[in-house]
């Protein structure tokens, strides 16, 4: 997991945003020296981070037959496909069940956590965090472990739900979105409970101890005080796995190879992309779609980047 | 007080009030009397309990056969199990899984070598430096950052492709070395960790900028190098998506696409699959586990500079 959501947590709690101006101003002239310490970082981000956008972008626009422009058509293609508005239902559903889930479950345990200071307390933090390291491929395979009936240390769970074999229980689509659900959160949760328990921790003692002197029940301390205070925390959790969720791949993926034809193989937008470029070799179609998806994401970073105030911005 | 211990925590602000904290909130809890404390302790060793219940369950699977496995529950079986699941894992294709890893340690050691290269020297320019266009690039950094890696899998594919370099390790070393989230650790780390005193003593010495990095700030970053080399190692190293479409040969794999390859080939899924080994869970679960032990390692390497990296969050300036 460790991906980018585990970043903000390191970061400094107060954004002084605005002071910009002010710090440039009694910085010296631009000096030669910096231009090559980041011309590397520079010349990476173009060929990797900002080429690929631009290249999908002229190819989304380019004609199939490859002369000439053909506007939308290649939008027209992708958006007419009846597996794209299914693919976004997947992963539409399963962010009304996993969103809630990590926003309530993370913020409760940081909340745990939080009250909880001490050996006790950093013990669980721990713990908390430890599914977070088993990411990607070995986080699936924990989970195919869970859930198939003939192996699962849970198998008294299983039985009690009634199910039987693996297939049995992936043939359902309402099954596969709530064990998505469980692996993305499985996965996910640790480090967002450390970013959010930073969020906690940097409100005041002063604060609190107000609260207390007001006669604060621990219930209306945490609803009144610390939860409007880590407000932009939570903002910022909910966009970024919002962003995070609707670009799901290795996980459906995974899952239909052990499905073996239960699960749809465009399950969600990005697997119909991979399709595109891959199986079907329209590139341009592979084009418009990511670049459809692009523009949702970059909607959402300037909306966490500009927004929501938890990164330094000198 | 338990101040000795105090000073090595992440929070050591609060840590101090712990005692009173505690109290309070089983005062607080007015007719509850304790039940409040005894609860929250409750319902957090029961999430504990869920949480490793079934890392515990994976980690013990290859210790036990698949017949034990339909069993359920936890058990350890016998190590002779965990030997003969291992010699299956390296029979599959004739021991393929060794050349996984030997891509999975070229493509992630370097990208994350690269990673370091590029991430400290930015993020120095980016906090200390002034340069046109600085505030354009940090805000692009950002973006970047917060933006989930899969977005650009398909454009990049398009992008290789087209030079024909699919296939091919390097470009993904090098889209491995591309990590905003090491510039922006660095660039936290230089304007919270690196006095800017000593900066400005070194330009009175008449050093020029780039030997102020070099000979200044490079030898105060193994905090920050360590962070963004962790970081880094593990993104890349449980990076799926990216090398999956990248490197479509089973030759070139890393391991995370690799134990896709085993798990759609192992009897598990398809039982008559005529294969000259076998692959059941157990022998799964141990090449996946096998999979995660160098992020363990760098885990355990790291962790000192990892702590004090959480506590980058307490200084405020």
């Amino acid at each position: 997991m460790l991906d980018n959501s585990a970043q903000p947590g390191i970061t400094s709690a107060k954004t002084p945003s605005k002071n910009g101006k002010s710090v440039q101003k009694r910085n010296r002239p631009p000096s030669k020296g910096a231009l090559i310490l980041v011309a590397p970082f520079v010349v990476v981000m173009a060929l990797v981070g900002v080429l690929p956008a631009i290249y999908a972008l002229v190819e989304s626009f380019a004609s199939p037959t490859g002369n000439g422009f053909t506007a939308i058509l290649n939008y027209v293609t992708v958006i007419t496909n009846f597996r794209f508005l299914a693919s976004f239902a997947n992963v539409g559903l399963l962010l009304v069940v996993w969103l809630p889930m990590m926003i309530i479950g993370v913020v409760g345990m940081a909340l745990l956590v939080d009250a909880t200071r001490g050996r006790f307390g950093r013990l669980m933090m721990f713990i908390y965090y430890i599914p977070g390291a088993l990411a990607g491929m070995t986080n699936f395979m924990l989970w195919l472990l869970l859930i198939d009936p003939g192996v699962s240390p849970v198998n008294f769970l299983l039985r009690a739900l009634g199910a039987t074999s693996l297939d049995g229980i992936l043939a359902s689509s309402s099954n596969v979105i709530w064990i998505l659900a469980a692996m993305l959160f499985f996965e996910g949760a640790g480090s967002w409970i450390l970013i959010v328990y930073g969020g906690l921790n940097s409100i005041s003692d002063e604060v609190l101890d107000a609260a207390k002197i007001d006669g604060c029940s621990t219930w209306t301390t945490i609803w009144h005080v610390k939860l409007p205070l880590i407000k932009p925390w939570i903002g910022y959790l909910a966009l970024m796995n919002f962003a995070y969720g609707f670009q799901i791949f290795l996980e459906p993926q995974v899952l239909n190879e052990v499905a073996q034809g239960l699960i749809s193989p465009q399950w969600s937008p990005n697997q119909l992309s991979y399709t595109y470029a891959y199986s079907v070799g329209n590139t341009g179609a592979a084009a418009a779609l990511s670049i459809i998806l692009l523009v949702i994401t970059l909607a959402i970073a300037m909306v966490v980047v500009t927004r929501t105030g938890i990164l330094e911005q000198s | 007080m338990e101040s000795p211990e105090v000073a090595h925590t992440l929070n050591n602000q609060k840590e101090t009030i712990q005692p009173e904290t505690v109290k309070g909130s089983s005062y607080r809890a007015g007719n509850h009397g304790h039940l409040g404390p005894v609860f929250r302790v409750v319902v957090m060793i029961a999430i504990g309990v869920a949480f490793v219940y079934p890392i515990i369950g994976l980690l013990v699977a290859p210790t036990r056969t698949q017949a034990n496995m339909a069993l359920g529950g936890i058990a350890f079986g016998t190590l002779a199990n965990v030997k003969y699941a291992w010699s299956q894992v390296m029979g599959f294709d004739n021991g393929i899984y060794l050349e996984w890893f030997k891509n999975t340690v070229i493509m992630v050691g370097g990208g994350t070598l690269l990673a370091i290269a590029i991430s400290i020297p930015s993020g120095y320019a980016m906090a200390r430096l002034q340069f046109p266009k600085r505030q354009a690039l940090l805000f692009l950094t950002l973006l970047l950052m917060v933006m989930p890696n899969t977005v650009l899998v398909i454009p990049l594919f398009l992008e290789v492709s087209t030079v024909h370099l699919l296939n091919s390790l390097w470009p993904v070393v090098i889209i491995f070395g591309f990590y905003p989230f090491g510039v922006y650790l660095s660039y936290i780390h230089y304007r919270t960790a690196l006095p800017m005193e000593l900066i400005e003593a070194a330009r009175v010495d008449g050093l020029t900028e780039l030997a102020i990095f070099f000979r200044i700030a490079v030898p105060l970053s193994r905090q920050v190098v360590a962070l963004v080399g962790f970081f880094s190692f593990v993104a890349g190293w449980t990076n799926f998506f990216l090398p999956y479409v990248l490197l479509p040969q089973t030759q070139q794999s890393p391991l995370a696409v690799g134990l896709l390859q085993m798990i759609s080939s192992s009897q598990l899924i398809n039982p008559e699959e005529g294969l000259n080994v076998k692959l059941y869970m157990p022998e799964l679960a141990l090449a996946s586990i096998v999979t995660m032990l160098p992020v363990l390692l760098v885990f355990i390497g790291a962790q000192r500079y990892l702590q004090r990296g959480a506590m980058i969050g307490a200084i405020k300036e």
